[in-house]
């Protein structure tokens, strides 16, 4: 018999679309984008998809704030308020654009609780992790102990290995996710876990499905370094639960991957 | 899953230049078909790009004699006629007969040739009067090299794939909307409730479950389409009913 009758949660998800599980998808996105046809990228139709298979939060940069300097973060805050019971928000930041970043991080705590975090894009911005156009973002998660879920990918000028372990080192009070785990440099991710002061977690967007990453990324740092995410509108949840379900770890792995990790980091009620 | 009839469209094995790990055997290959529950798999020579069509093809049909089980059918390369490399079309299709390969396949940009008329008309048209299945796993990412040879070739039974991870709407709908003989092979396709989309837009008999195995673990897709909000008709052709009709249909 195949995994999905066998193993528990699996067969719950593959029978009945959903388990009694929350979900918490750490890595989310909302709005049109120049390279790529989304029908769900707007509010109504993601919490609409999450809500099929039981995600209980999703934490989301708007690609507007991400990309367009007119669109700010507080309009992200506003479509929060719409809907309370699911959506939480990384504050985007540009660092092209100083006076945003303090204008917003003023309003980071008014913000509360939908703010949860900070969201870098160093490769698309065009500008390493480890410039100093990033302090004062840093300095601030910093003195909050936030989360910053920095995007990464193996290889890259920008937020490859050498520019995350450099500033995970000088910044131990920033709680960093590295999204997508550093794709591709699967040595890189584990080193960057092992050598940093206990403030890595990797956050699997883009992973689950790949054969063997979560069995491997499970094995050297633990399932308690990994946090669930999906680019929604990316990603299709089902897609990414799935991937999860099909690889070959324990349940408590998953749900340390589902939710219980960001539980810990965030509290059982953020 | 005795719900659902998997068939999966996209699969390699067998040892490769680089690495990997790709299945070594058939019983390999069955045993992650069974954790995952697929019934059958398509399956190409995962070194192929790597080493000549004529070898490649020799090793699969190899590869395919260890197995006992006839839930695995084989994918041959194509390569340009002129160079008497492969045999003539009844010839070659008398020997995938024999070897138990049910579709084909090219690599023109590893294997350094010019896909179009000129170098395959003829096979090209043998197969589409047999109906024998063509994918086009090499053309991937070359969205013009695959408008180009699906606009030559239109009456062939041409599967195409994306393995970009950023959604290919845009340049897979027009194929679609076009071109009756081109199926959607769904390994890559992770867009949100996108299988539903594409169905309900162009017929779930337009797309086939494919894994992409070894690159991804075969339970991948499976459980974006069983939950993907489509009748349960049209989620049984997409896991395997339509490619199982395709196969049946070509005439070796």
């Amino acid at each position: 018999m195949s995994l999905w009758e066998t193993h528990p949660l699996a067969r719950r998800f593959w029978e009945e679309g959903r388990a009694d599980m929350p979900i918490c998808d750490m890595h989310g996105h909302m709005g049109s984008l120049n390279t790529i046809y989304f029908a769900r990228a707007e509010a109504g139709r993601m919490v609409a998809h999450m809500k099929r298979i039981g995600v209980r939060r999703l934490v989301f940069s708007h690609h507007h704030a991400l990309f367009e300097p007119s669109f700010r973060n507080e309009r992200a805050w506003a479509i929060c308020r719409e809907y309370p019971e699911i959506l939480r928000m990384y504050v985007a930041i540009n660092p092209h654009y100083p006076e945003h970043v303090r204008e917003d991080l003023a309003r980071f705590d008014a913000w509360r609780p939908f703010a949860v975090g900070l969201k870098f894009l160093p490769d698309y911005h065009q500008v390493p992790l480890s410039d100093r156009r990033y302090e004062y973002a840093l300095r601030f998660a910093g003195e909050r102990k936030l989360p910053v879920l920095c995007h990464t990918w193996g290889g890259s000028a920008c937020n490859g290995f050498p520019q995350l372990s450099e500033t995970v080192q000088r910044h131990p009070d920033v709680v960093f996710f590295a999204a997508h785990a550093l794709f591709g440099d699967w040595d890189g991710a584990e080193r960057l876990v092992r050598e940093s002061p206990g403030n890595v977690y990797l956050e699997l967007t883009a992973l689950p499905g790949e054969r063997g990453i979560l069995e491997r990324l499970t094995a050297s740092v633990g399932s308690e370094r990994l946090l669930f995410g999906t680019d929604l509108p990316w990603f299709d949840e089902y897609q990414a639960v799935g991937g999860v379900l099909a690889a070959d770890i324990t349940e408590q792995d998953m749900r340390n991957i589902f939710h219980a990790n960001a539980e810990r980091i965030l509290g059982r009620d953020w | 899953m005795r719900d659902l009839f998997f068939y999966d469209a996209l699969c390699a094995a067998g040892p490769v230049m680089t690495g990997g790990n790709a299945a070594a055997t058939p019983g390999a290959l069955l045993a992650e078909m069974d954790r995952y529950g697929i019934d059958k798999a398509l399956v190409r020579h995962a070194n192929l790009p790597n080493v000549s069509a004529e070898l490649s093809n020799r090793l699969l049909a190899e590869w395919l004699g260890g197995d006992r089980s006839g839930r695995l059918r084989g994918v041959w390369c194509l390569l340009p006629e002129q160079c008497d490399e492969l045999p003539g079309p009844d010839q070659l299709f008398q020997r995938m007969a024999a070897a138990n390969i049910g579709a084909l396949t090219l690599a023109p940009f590893a294997h350094r040739w010019i896909p179009c008329r000129l170098t395959i008309g003829r096979i090209m048209d043998a197969a589409a009067e047999r109906h024998i299945p063509v994918l086009l796993d090499d053309f991937t990412g070359r969205w013009r090299e695959i408008y180009a040879f699906v606009q030559e070739f239109p009456d062939n039974i041409l599967l195409v794939l994306d393995r970009s991870k950023h959604g290919p709407d845009r340049l897979l709908r027009p194929l679609l909307e076009a071109y009756a003989n081109v199926y959607y092979v769904i390994s890559g396709h992770w867009v949100p409730e996108g299988i539903r989309d594409l169905a309900e837009r162009y017929g779930a008999e337009r797309l086939l479950y494919g894994s992409d195995h070894p690159r991804f673990n075969q339970g991948n897709m499976m459980l974006p389409l069983k939950h993907s909000g489509l009748p349960l008709e049209s989620i049984r052709k997409i896991a395997g009913e339509t490619l199982e009709s395709l196969l049946q249909g070509g005439r070796l």
